[in-house]
């Protein structure tokens, strides 16, 4: 393919004028407009356009025709246009002239749209790749990821997530994927939540993203002590691939270790491929923590050999192991209960009434923050049709009546609440 | 060979005998010598330039840290061992398609994990297990380091002691030893919320002493809130906060007004 693109390049000054690179440079010139238009009516649609149009043109990009762009595209001399030039091997002096040419017929819009900026970022980032230039490519991602950090447009969405994907790429082309991609740090709250949200807002076509986006939300989950409800194994189109994280949870949420350890056996090649499997290892725990806590609810006291047995604990000496566990469930708040050494058992404490805590406020509070922020990210991912506002100015007539109508709305739910009262 | 890999080899087998005769002076003194002229190898990482001689060079610096690594243990100096490990680990992750694996690669890494067990690095420690394969898992050494995870987080405390008569590597008994320690004070920490109270003869058992002066003394020393009276040890419960006498006002108000501010942006 280089060999392919050399031969181009020295063909390329001959005919610079004709056919091959105007017509390249047309093209992304046409993608600058529809990102324009795009920017201004937030038609997040025609950004979507633009990445479908620029994959299908990175076959014939060259680099006098990538910076014959940024000279259209950014005002030269600005800190983004020399950065991104900085990346772009050296022309020779011929190609050079085609590029000041260039600019100079097409005096330089003032662009600040960051859309245009980052769809430059794009675009060289691709033909960085493709031109198997890994080490530039990296530090115009990261370049790329740093400018991105500062903007908060749904129109570069699009442009961002394709960024990510080649930021991602380019590192683990050139073999540094660990230093981007963040550490597993026992954070299982923010997990679950980062995890939640992302199963609901991926697309529905994206369904092997959501089927492992949940996998994961019900491992984390589980690891925080909290059973997934039957719904969420229940969902179209993923009840099979949720077959084995449903027997875990119900292995779990039984309490039975000898029904985890068969469960974690079964589906042992699942869990490995999807990556989970030390995940499951650490569940090991919760589901002796869930099995004492079903014990020291159902008995009031209970010998320490019958809670071995009951949790089949299968060691040397399971009696000084379950005490121990015991003890230590005890000094984690996982039970509420005491043991006795000399007789050997464990004496559960009354439940104490969860009213009197603060307990219910806090689980509220938190319900009340998720659904506030469930709120306020509909409303930013809300999509307005351009120019229904004109529309709504000619029917005039059609807006009045609407009004009254939902004046006579507004009514019949005042007199509804007043008749509650 | 040329001649600085010929002094680094000479140096590598004096610092060799005197760790093996445990004459720690003298091997940390030549360990030092032997990082500084490491230095000067330029195939080694983070470089990791071309030279006719890298494969020689990376397998004998690997091969000087392990044994760095192994010294720091036998010293008992677990700071060292956290640094001369860091310094490894990239031979181990990084030139896996030109050097042969090492042997005590496995051995290293679970000891590495028995360190971040001891020091209760418990979320540093999954993330190192995250990153091993399979394969690795299922390797005696770093097996022996997972099952202790788990036997610890479980209260399964005995069977932490006991995985110390089956250590896969004699270099583990330090760090089992440490282990024990760490355990006693678990044990102790559950104890005072699990029991009323334990008669001496029990609590001696359970936390690991030979004699009951020596439970007196940790007693006195690491919990001095124990009542010791008529042959038992009385442990004084903390107050349990159960039932809440006040209202938390001040979190009250301020969650209060962030829910009218986002009714507000609502309506």
């Amino acid at each position: 393919m280089t060999q392919d693109v050399e031969m181009k390049e020295v063909a390329a000054p001959s005919n610079s004028t004709s056919s091959a690179v105007p017509s390249t440079l047309q093209h992304l010139k046409e993608i600058a407009a529809l990102i324009e238009t795009g920017a201004y009516a937030r038609e997040v649609r025609r950004i979507v356009r633009v990445v479908r149009l620029t994959i299908a043109l990175r076959r014939k990009l060259k680099a006098s025709v990538v910076s014959a762009f940024l000279g259209y595209a950014l005002a030269a001399g600005s800190e983004a246009h020399s950065r991104l030039v900085s990346y772009l091997p050296r022309e020779d002096e011929h190609d050079m002239e085609v590029d000041t040419a260039s600019s100079v017929a097409q005096p330089p819009v003032k662009h600040s749209l960051p859309e245009l900026e980052i769809y430059c970022y794009l675009l060289v980032l691709i033909f960085l790749i493709d031109q198997k230039k890994f080490s530039e490519a990296k530090a115009c991602s990261s370049a790329s990821i740093a400018r991105l950090r500062t903007l908060n447009r749904r129109t570069v969405d699009v442009l961002a997530s394709r960024l990510y994907f080649y930021y991602s790429y380019s590192y683990e082309m050139t073999g540094d994927l660990a230093e981007i991609r963040g550490t597993i740090q026992l954070e299982y709250t923010d997990a679950k939540e980062s995890l939640l949200q992302a199963a609901r807002k991926a697309p529905a076509a994206a369904r092997g993203f959501r089927v492992q986006c949940n996998k994961w939300a019900i491992i984390v989950r589980l690891l925080l002590g909290e059973i997934p409800e039957r719904t969420v194994f229940m969902q179209k189109g993923m009840k099979k691939a949720l077959v084995p994280y449903f027997e875990l949870t119900n292995a779990v949420r039984v309490g039975d270790l000898e029904l985890f350890r068969v469960v974690a056996e079964k589906f042992a090649s699942t869990f490995s491929s999807d990556g989970t499997h030390n995940l499951i290892v650490r569940l090991r725990h919760n589901v002796i923590r869930t099995g004492l806590r079903n014990i020291s609810i159902s008995y009031s006291r209970i010998s320490l050999a019958d809670v071995a047995q009951k949790l089949r604990l299968d060691s040397e000496n399971p009696v000084a192991d379950a005490e121990s566990i015991v003890a230590k469930a005890i000094r984690d708040g996982a039970i509420d209960a005491t043991i006795d050494h000399a007789n050997g058992w464990m004496v559960s404490k009354e439940t104490g009434d969860v009213y009197s805590t603060n307990e219910p406020q806090f689980a509220f509070n938190s319900r009340i923050a998720f659904c506030l922020n469930m709120h306020n990210e509909a409303v930013r991912a809300l999509r307005f049709p351009p120019n229904s506002h004109k529309k709504e100015k000619e029917s005039a007539e059609k807006r009045r009546e609407r009004q009254q109508q939902e004046q006579e709305l507004a009514k019949h739910i005042a007199e509804e609440d007043d008749d509650e009262f | 060979m040329d001649a600085k890999l010929t002094e680094v080899a000479q140096l590598f087998e004096r610092f060799k005998a005197a760790s093996m005769r445990n004459d720690f002076d003298s091997a940390t003194n030549l360990l030092s010598q032997l990082k500084v002229l490491l230095t000067e190898f330029k195939s080694l990482p983070p470089l990791f330039e071309e030279s006719p001689n890298a494969i020689q060079e990376l397998t004998i610096a690997r091969d000087i840290y392990e044994h760095a690594v192994v010294l720091s243990v036998k010293t008992e100096d677990q700071d060292a061992f956290e640094r001369d490990f860091f310094q490894l680990k990239p031979y181990y992750t990084d030139t896996g398609s030109r050097l042969p694996p090492s042997p005590q690669e496995y051995p290293i890494l679970g000891l590495n994990l028995l360190r971040l067990l001891v020091q209760n690095r418990i979320a540093e420690f999954h993330t190192e297990l995250e990153l091993l394969s399979s394969s690795a898992l299922e390797n005696p050494c770093i097996k022996h380091a997972v099952e202790l995870e788990q036997s610890f987080m479980e209260g399964a405390y005995n069977r932490v002691l006991s995985a110390r008569r089956t250590v896969p590597h004699e270099t583990y008994v330090y760090f089992m030893d440490l282990l024990a320690k760490t355990v006693r004070d678990e044990i102790a920490g559950c104890s005072e919320k699990a029991y009323d109270y334990l008669s001496i003869n029990d609590a001696r058992q359970m936390l690991m002493f030979s004699t009951d002066k020596e439970l007196y003394e940790y007693i006195s020393e690491d919990h001095p809130e124990w009542e010791v009276k008529n042959g038992s040890v009385f442990f004084q419960k903390v107050k349990e906060s159960a039932p809440s006498k006040e209202i938390p006002s001040l979190q009250l108000i301020n969650q209060t007004l962030s829910y009218a501010r986002e009714l507000e942006r609502i309506v």
